[in-house]
């Protein structure tokens, strides 16, 4: 797959239900074989348009196009979709289930129970493949979900908050798929509001607030654009000097560490000079990039 | 293709391997039996015999009524249903002993006094009192404990209107032989006149036409309520999204219908042949006692219209639930909006009754292409009056279209309803819904 072909753009797509607009003249292209992260607030707009992607509401205005065209049935069986709001058949064995998912996109019937196997493996619920569903914990019934959309082996996958509710070892697991996932050269789109998360996996990144995008690009564009404006501080003493609003914008504390967003027209060296004259010990003093999640806020804040 | 059919399969083999299924196919046979068998053995228990005492002030009727209450109800006529109840009823509920009192220079007042002293004692269940201008007023009294009880008190009143009748006659001077002439029931035979010529028709294939409306009726009271349950499952449990991206919501309505149906045909071909090995078994032990039952001549094309009428009638009806379950959140809700769907059925059920008296008229015409009313009245039309071949076509055709229209205004309800979580489509916002999309 070429580094620089569209999987899925976007144009001039408008949709509102009733007074209610979700998504406002929104364009994006997502890029074969990269993660594309569309992030933003609740109720930003990120499953209105996820869902006008897989074709399940169709947008008031603008076009869609998969794969350089436009949707049709066919495309069905390339693209895998978790939706936020899922589940399973509760009464349904595990294996009947997926069997069921893998048909219904036309996966040869040959290929089904191999499929079926590996996926079970590499989730870790082998030992549960014969059990019913409603018998299975909310995490490992997510683990499911997240089989069935992809065990058709689909070249778009698009992930609507997969990691909300599991635990930090699942949430591993489930991202160090994806980015396997991602080498096989498969697409993936996904919607978070973790921003931890987007920052360690996606490449590109949409941010959405108030149904209108308010920026796209590379994950290291966005980072770059901000600068090294952020600082890790470890001392002891000087409290009165983070919360000077002259230097700083925003402190967050840690157990033993502070990060501090410096203020526009602030530099850090300023602000060294202070903590040492305020008569703070300092353990660490480093300069870092902004977090995603820092840029975010910034970000909403100033479009609000 | 393979995805319809991959929903038929997930339907039935999920529904048919259920406990449900397997309980209910053994079950319900076994429920029905167990009410026709009970009320009969309950009926079948013996009471003892009432006393009762008459005081017959005609000096003629005492032995009339003895007569009249002892006779079986033979001279009544066969078919008569209420008579043969009361003839059952005589030989469990209702037997009499009676006993004649004589006033003998005793005011009616005294003897009375006496007799309900006895009743009070309960050497004495009750007491007739026939005064003497009975015979031409036909008024008299039956004093008893328990007024409350019908069979028996019903039982007494048509002992005493044959027993009048017979000594009215007497009195009138008509012999024996007349009078048993008089009360000689009839017998009436339709004759059913076809294109092959006449033939006579016991009334069987009325029966079957009512037959197959009526396991119609059944099985869509039964299912009706499965199908929406299977349309209102995906959205219940939110794989509804899922299927969606994957799926066009007409392929899944379309594969739940059919899979839930085949699962409606299993059962009702486990209880046919029960049946029907059931009904061989009893036709041939019947046919050893010397009694042969008849099956009526219908023509084979006929059973295929019955056939074809059957389906048309259960898909139109499921259909209709599946649209209410395209509208629904929950299963319970559907069930309370699913009610104009049975009253629906019921009038349908219940219009063989005016299309069986004139099959051809331009009601029964409208009711046989209308889909909804069309199984039921076009059966009992093909079996009163054949309608012409164009008539039948037509009403196929309709039927069969109007279940495909219905189902793909169910599946575009279910695609925009199906985002709209935990709420239930009024009828303006289903008709908006199945608009946009």
């Amino acid at each position: 797959m070429a580094a620089n072909e569209v999987t899925v753009s976007l144009n001039g797509v408008s949709k509102s239900f009733g007074e209610f607009t979700a998504v406002k003249k929104l364009s994006l292209s997502v890029r074969a074989g990269r993660v594309f992260g569309l992030l933003g607030p609740n109720g930003a707009g990120k499953t209105t348009t996820i869902r006008m992607i897989v074709n399940i509401t169709a947008p008031d205005s603008g076009n869609i196009l998969l794969f350089g065209r436009k949707f049709d049935a066919r495309l069905q069986d390339r693209i895998g979709y978790l939706p936020e709001e899922r589940g399973l058949y509760r009464r349904m064995r595990i294996s009947d289930q997926l069997r069921f998912f893998a048909e219904i996109r036309n996966v040869r019937g040959k290929l089904i129970e191999s499929k079926i196997d590996e996926w079970l493996a590499r989730v870790k619920l082998s030992e549960w493949k014969h059990k019913r569903s409603m018998e299975l914990s909310k995490g490992m019934q997510q683990k499911i979900q997240f089989i069935t959309s992809v065990i058709h082996d689909p070249d778009l996958l698009i992930l609507d908050e997969p990691f909300s509710g599991l635990d930090p070892i699942n949430v591993e697991l489930l991202k160090d798929i994806v980015l396997d996932l991602k080498r096989a050269g498969k697409t993936i789109i996904f919607s978070t509001h973790q921003m931890e998360i987007a920052e360690k996996i996606c490449d590109d990144i949409c941010l959405l607030n108030r149904s209108q995008k308010i920026f796209e690009g590379t994950l290291r564009e966005i980072k770059s654009s901000f600068g090294r404006n952020a600082v890790a501080v470890r001392c002891e003493g000087g409290d009165g000097v983070l919360d000077d609003p002259v230097l700083v914008s925003k402190v967050v504390r840690h157990a033993d560490e502070a990060q501090a967003l410096l203020a526009a027209g602030a530099d850090a060296q300023t602000l060294l000079k202070r903590l040492i004259d305020s008569g703070a010990v300092i353990g660490k003093f480093e300069m870092m990039e902004p977090s995603l999640n820092d840029i975010f806020i910034t970000k909403v804040t100033e479009a609000a | 293709m393979r995805k319809l059919l991959a929903v038929v399969k997930r339907e039935y083999i999920q529904r048919v391997r259920s406990k449900m299924f397997i309980v209910l196919t053994v079950l319900l046979p076994t429920a029905i039996s167990l009410f026709g068998i009970v009320p009969a053995l309950v009926l079948s228990i013996r009471t003892p015999p009432l006393r009762v005492a008459v005081i017959d002030q005609t000096g003629k009727m005492y032995v009339q009524l003895r007569q009249s209450l002892n006779r079986d109800s033979s001279d009544d006529a066969p078919s008569d249903n209420v008579n043969q109840l009361r003839g059952f009823s005589r030989r469990g509920l209702g037997s009499f002993v009676l006993e004649e009192v004589t006033l003998s220079n005793q005011s009616l007042e005294q003897v009375r006094a006496n007799l309900d002293q006895r009743l009070r004692v309960r050497e004495l269940d009750g007491y007739l009192i026939l005064p003497p201008d009975f015979l031409s007023e036909g008024k008299a009294e039956f004093f008893n404990r328990n007024p409350g009880d019908i069979v028996s008190q019903g039982t007494m009143q048509s002992a005493l209107n044959r027993a009048s009748r017979e000594q009215r006659l007497i009195e009138a001077k008509v012999d024996d032989k007349t009078r048993k002439q008089l009360f000689k029931p009839i017998e009436l035979v339709g004759v059913r006149v076809g294109a092959t010529g006449q033939e006579r028709d016991s009334g069987a294939t009325f029966a079957l036409v009512f037959g197959i409306g009526f396991v119609m009726y059944l099985s869509i009271l039964m299912y009706g309520q499965i199908v929406l349950g299977a349309v209102v499952e995906e959205k219940e449990t939110r794989i509804a999204e899922i299927l969606f991206s994957s799926i066009r919501p007409f392929t899944l309505m379309l594969g739940k219908l059919v899979g839930v149906s085949l699962v409606a045909l299993t059962q009702l071909a486990i209880w046919g042949l029960a049946f029907s090995a059931f009904a061989l078994y009893g036709v041939n032990l019947l046919a050893s006692r010397g009694i042969t039952i008849r099956v009526p001549g219908i023509p084979l094309l006929h059973y295929i219209y019955f056939g074809l009428f059957f389906l048309l009638g259960y898909f139109i009806y499921a259909t209709a639930y599946a649209l209410v379950g395209s509208m629904v959140t929950t299963a319970q809700e559907g069930g309370q909006l699913a009610m104009p769907i049975i009253l629906l059925l019921v009038v349908s059920f219940y219009l063989f009754l005016p299309v069986g008296r004139s099959p051809d008229s331009p009601f029964a015409f409208w009711v046989s292409i209308i889909p909804f009313s069309a199984p039921v009245a076009m059966v009992v039309r093909i079996v009163t009056q054949t309608p012409p071949f164009w008539q039948i076509a037509l009403s196929l055709f309709i039927g069969f279209s109007s279940v495909l229209l219905i189902m793909w205004i169910a599946s575009r309800i279910y695609r925009v309803g199906m985002l709209m979580y935990g709420k239930r489509a009024s009828i303006p916002e289903a008709i908006r819904w199945a608009r946009q999309s």
